[in-house]
């Protein structure tokens, strides 16, 4: 045997087995499934913010050459409600079907879809349907009078997480502390977008009647199979998703839904398959978004720094037909130990589009203004940063009062201080300078994201030639999921990483949950183990054994006689554990900034140290973080959208004025994990490394910049003119 | 984007009488900027005159020393690299290179990015009401919108955008010549004069007439462009439009400043050639307190908004840092 086909260790860090397929243009995605007599769709959308629909001029776009035939409200199939477990309050979803009724509520809401024989004239088509709409007043921004008038206080957060939390005696501690020993300070974050390089695009084509089949880019194919079911009002396995690859997520492509029930319902009108895919500006307007945020965050401490009271109060926006609350302040409950604490959260709802989770929902500006106010803090009580946060150190999750399921969060301090040589750093601001001449500034951060594991369900397919496919209706975001799984897999049964088939994308696969959450591995982690285990039992009933050497293996497979062997698995997150312990994920993360005298922040170097449980595949998993860290960096410096403050309409809905980082804007990385199991997390003991990256990034280089500056900004992005 | 026709021109002439017929047709360059516009819908021509066979694709050195000539369909990074573009006029290398991505760089023509049109916000949304470019006698969108990119000089309460190109910053400095072709013959635009102020007429962004093709921009043989320096302030480290930019140039006289040469980008409507500074700095010593001098006096007569108005400071510093590292050349 050689060395080749040994199977993988955990640990080992693999090369992406579907890079090549990537790299050489095989890996097809939705918007690349082509069948015959194709026809291509264009959304008409609202041009106005607020008002009501008159009436849509078809008759040019109509005449436009090659139209086949335009969707509106008049011809639209009735939907009903989508399912109300998808659009309860607090929920990501949108709670009003499209194309039902003449309200119109942001600019860019789908009003119809324009089909034509092709991209180009579907194009050219739509920009001649003239819409006609009764114009009201659009409510704009969060502070004002008419957006007050929208405002709730929201309970849950997608069901689960409480939104208004209350310990110990807040106003008390307040009225007892002296000047000397608290803060009170607004920070806020503006609207984000996802932007993953792939557009959304479905393909729909009714095979039968009754039979639909879609090509999606989606990270909730099960999800998606009942909404679109529901409207259609088939049952789930009449609807088929494929979605074997989908280019980027980060939060996109799970909760908006109505493009996929109005290119289905195209495609039922013209009796023909349908594609649309969305250009980079309906990315912005129509693909969800995260909200604008504004933090009120105050802090009571001992002279010595021990925290005697947080107040985390958050104010975001929804649109009018969504209930969907960014939930800044819910690692506040619990990062830091403290006796007093109110988390609260304000709702209001904007003509803007709806939005929707985006990377680390809540905890990317939430923990930006918790760890800002921190490093505040800290300043004002002249402790170092690190120690502050040190002397305040959580033995336990105050909030829910249970034992943390592991948390080596000061190993990751001290790892992450020392590689950093944050010892070194000059307390004062603007101590520190290049051989330029720039200032220099170290700032750090501390990162936790919750440690989650869903239901999921995997099926396993052994031929007698000792192949193995295992199937499973979760997702490829880009994210390694077909290399770890199989990894996973190829490491459990003792067989060649190149026997190992793992399938995903088809909503035929059994249930995997939605790519959110960063609990990707740890759900379908668990269903693979879980199956391989399966498997090797039917195989010992069957065969008698299961031999540890994978040619051995082949050997007693044929000789069975059997073609096949199969199994199944259902995992489910461990109930007994989930209610004894509480589970984060945690790290610690350095960086050194350089601002120059015209404003512009680079940053230098990030060190992050991360407690994230086992590492499957190292190599995946330091992307993640990179990755996850340069999106912090966007948010830090350079990402906002911009909704015109007049009419709604995003002014900057471009890769080109929407600035994220490009390769020179990342720093040189240093990133190192802790590499323990979770010993509560399903057997590798893995938390989950998606979003955490993101988390803490923001802080730690606005505390940077003050370092370098001495100038403390609260509104990001902090772009040069506010450094000047 | 609308249906239009395509032609391809092999010389001058045919492209010149292709776009005299119909006027609502448009020279073909790169089109990394005028494709673009047309998908927004900003930019609708009827037909399109492919330029790119023209020969129009030297760097040439004029005889008698007399400079160089750079074809209008010279792409930009073929420019950039050119060895006398990099070892005598630094400025506009370094400017070529400041700006777009290199894959836009790889297409985009010198002709064309003097005709880049401004990336206003407002501008380039056509669905967006007020624009006095788009719709004469609208409006300003930016006026009271999101002005953080606009201009806080020359403007007009008509229009308040900006140049885009880093290019044609440093071509301001280097008083560059535009040669132009058009049906009557030939004629040259001194770079100055190329681009206008908005005024009360800002759609009318150029003096290039009707039918006109650009044919090549002429250097003069300048040693001083030796000492020459491009700095862009942006929001990030590269593919980002200029919040300001400077080009400048230092001519010495023992240690005096004889004359100083200084454009700036992001600030106006058009490259902004920087009189005050240069008249301040004649004869100066060349430190940094005549260099912020300099700077104070150019944008004395700045105007911001309610997002730009960091620019007038951020002007001030990046034409006194520009200077400071032309000064430090040898």
């Amino acid at each position: 045997m050689n060395a080749i086909a040994l199977p993988p260790a955990i640990g080992q860090p693999l090369v992406r087995v579907d890079g090549p397929a990537k790299v050489t243009g095989q890996a097809r995605y939705a918007a690349e499934f082509t069948p015959n007599k194709l026809a291509y769709g264009a959304f008409i959308q609202s041009p106005i913010a607020n008002g009501r629909l008159t009436n849509l001029d078809l008759s040019m776009a109509k005449a436009a050459p090659g139209v086949l035939d335009i969707l509106t409200r008049e011809n639209c199939p009735k939907f009903p409600p989508y399912p109300e477990e998808m659009t309860k309050p607090g929920a990501p979803g949108e709670n009003r079907v499209p194309l039902q009724d003449d309200r119109l509520h942001w600019v860019g809401q789908f009003l119809g879809v324009v089909i034509a024989e092709s991209l180009e004239k579907v194009r050219h088509a739509v920009s001649l349907v003239r819409i006609n709409a009764q114009t009201e007043k659009p409510i704009l921004r969060t502070d004002s009078a008419a957006a007050e008038k929208t405002a709730t206080r929201p309970e849950k957060w997608v069901g689960q997480e409480e939104l208004q939390v209350t310990r110990g005696d807040i106003a008390k501690a307040f009225t007892d502390a002296p000047n000397e020993c608290k803060i009170e300070i607004t920070y806020s974050t503006p609207i984000e977008n996802h932007n993953p390089i792939e557009t959304i695009a479905t393909t729909a084509e009714w095979t039968s009647p009754n039979d639909l089949l879609l090509h999606e880019s989606t990270r909730g194919i099960k999800q998606l199979q009942k909404v679109v079911a529901h409207a259609f009002n088939l049952q789930p396995e009449k609807v088929m998703i494929v979605s074997p690859f989908v280019g980027g997520a980060f939060g996109s492509k799970g909760f908006q839904w109505g493009h996929t029930l109005l290119a289905a319902a195209a495609a039922r009108l013209v009796r023909r398959p349908v594609r649309i895919v969305f250009s980079r500006p309906q990315m912005f307007d129509s693909a969800g978004q995260r909200a604008h945020t504004e933090q009120k965050f105050s802090i009571v401490t001992e002279k010595k720094g021990k925290l005697i009271a947080l107040r985390h109060a958050t104010t975001t926006h929804s649109s009018p037909i969504a209930e969907y609350p960014e939930p800044c302040g819910n690692m506040t409950r619990m990062l830091y130990s403290c006796p007093n604490v109110e988390v609260s959260h304000r709702l209001v709802h904007l003509n803007l589009t709806t939005p929707c989770p985006m990377r680390a929902p809540g905890e990317a500006p939430g923990v930006f203004a918790l760890e800002c106010a921190l490093h505040e803090m800290a300043e004002k009580l002249g402790i170092d940063p690190l120690r502050f946060r040190l002397t305040n150190y959580a033995e336990e999750d105050e909030f829910k009062n249970l034992p943390w399921s592991a948390k080596r969060l000061r190993e990751c301090y001290e790892r992450g201080a020392k590689k950093f040589g944050w010892s070194k750093r000059k307390a004062l601001p603007e101590s520190m300078r290049d051989p330029e001449g720039n200032r220099l500034g170290w700032g750090m951060a501390t990162a936790i994201y919750p440690a989650k594991q869903q239901p999921t369900a995997a099926h396993a397919i052994l031929t007698a030639d000792g192949r193995l496919t295992i199937q499973s209706a979760t997702h490829e975001i880009g994210t390694g999921t077909y290399t770890a799984m199989s990894q996973l897999a190829a490491n459990a049964l003792g067989l060649p990483l190149a026997d190992i088939h793992f399938e995903l994308g088809n909503s035929e696969f059994p249930e995997a949950p939605v790519n959110g959450g960063s609990w990707g591995t740890a759900s379908v982690g668990a269903a693979v183990l879980g199956v391989c285990a399966e498997l090797k039992k039917v195989v010992r009933a069957q065969v008698g054994s299961w031999p540890n050497d994978s040619e051995k293996l082949r050997i007693a497979l044929k000789e069975s006689g059997y073609a096949q062997f199969e199994a199944d698995h259902k995992a489910k997150p461990d109930k007994g554990a989930r209610e004894k312990f509480s589970f984060q994920s945690f790290g610690a993360l350095f960086v050194e900034v350089k601002v120059d005298s015209l404003g512009q922040t680079r940053v230098i170097r990030a060190t992050g140290v991360y407690d994230v449980g086992r590492i499957l595949n190292p190599r995946l998993a330091r992307s993640q973080i990179y990755g996850g860290t340069v999106f912090g960096i966007g948010m830090a410096l350079m990402e906002a959208t911009l909704p015109d403050l007049r009419t709604g309409r995003i002014v900057n809905a471009n890769l080109a004025e929407y600035h994220v980082p490009v390769l020179a804007d990342i720093p040189q990385f240093d990133v190192e994990f802790l590499d323990k199991p979770d010993p509560h997390m399903p057997e590798i003991g893995a938390r989950g490394i998606g979003e955490i990256g993101i988390v803490g990034a923001p802080a730690a280089v606005a505390n940077a910049i003050f370092h370098a500056t001495g100038k403390r900004v609260r509104d990001l992005p902090i772009t040069p003119d506010k450094l000047i | 984007m609308n249906p239009f026709t395509y032609s391809r021109a092999n010389d001058q002439q045919t492209a010149i009488s292709g776009i005299a017929a119909n006027p609502h047709a448009k020279f073909l360059g790169g089109g990394t900027n005028l494709i673009d516009l047309m998908k927004m819908g900003v930019e609708h021509p009827e037909q399109l005159v492919d330029i790119n066979r023209i020969p129009l694709t030297g760097v040439e050195q004029l005889p008698n020393n007399g400079g160089l000539r750079i074809g209008a369909l010279v792409r930009n990074s073929d420019l950039a690299e050119h060895e006398l573009i990099k070892s005598n006029y630094p400025v506009l290398s370094e400017a070529l290179l400041s700006g777009a991505s290199p894959q836009l760089r790889n297409l985009a023509t010198t002709g064309g990015n003097l005709l880049q049109r401004t990336r206003c916000y407002y501008f380039y949304d056509p669905a967006f009401p007020m624009c006095n470019k788009r719709n004469p006698g609208s409006g300003c969108g930016a006026l009271e919108g999101y002005n953080r990119i606009h201009a806080i000089l020359g403007q007009s309460e008509q229009c308040i955008a900006t140049h885009p190109s880093d290019m044609c910053v440093a071509l301001a400095a280097l008083d560059a010549v535009v040669r132009v072709q058009g049906p009557k013959g030939e004629r040259t635009i001194p770079f100055a004069d190329f681009h206008r102020l908005p005024g009360d007429t800002p759609s009318v962004e150029t003096n290039l007439q009707p039918n006109e093709l650009i044919t090549a921009v002429d250097l003069s043989a300048l040693p001083v462009a030796k000492r020459s320096h491009y700095l862009k302030v942006r929001d990030r480290a590269s593919y980002a439009f200029a919040l300001v930019s400077v080009a400048a140039l230092l001519e010495m006289d023992g240690g005096k400043i004889k004359s100083a040469r200084i454009a700036l980008g992001g600030v106006a409507h058009k490259p902004w050639r920087a009189h005050k500074a240069e008249a301040a700095l004649a004869g100066k010593e060349p430190n940094e307190q005549a260099f912020r001098a300099a700077a104070d006096a150019e944008l004395a007569g700045a105007k911001g908004y309610k997002y730009n108005s960091f620019k007038v400071e951020l002007a001030k510093r990046a034409i006194t840092q520009a200077l400071g590292t032309v000064a430090k050349m040898a």
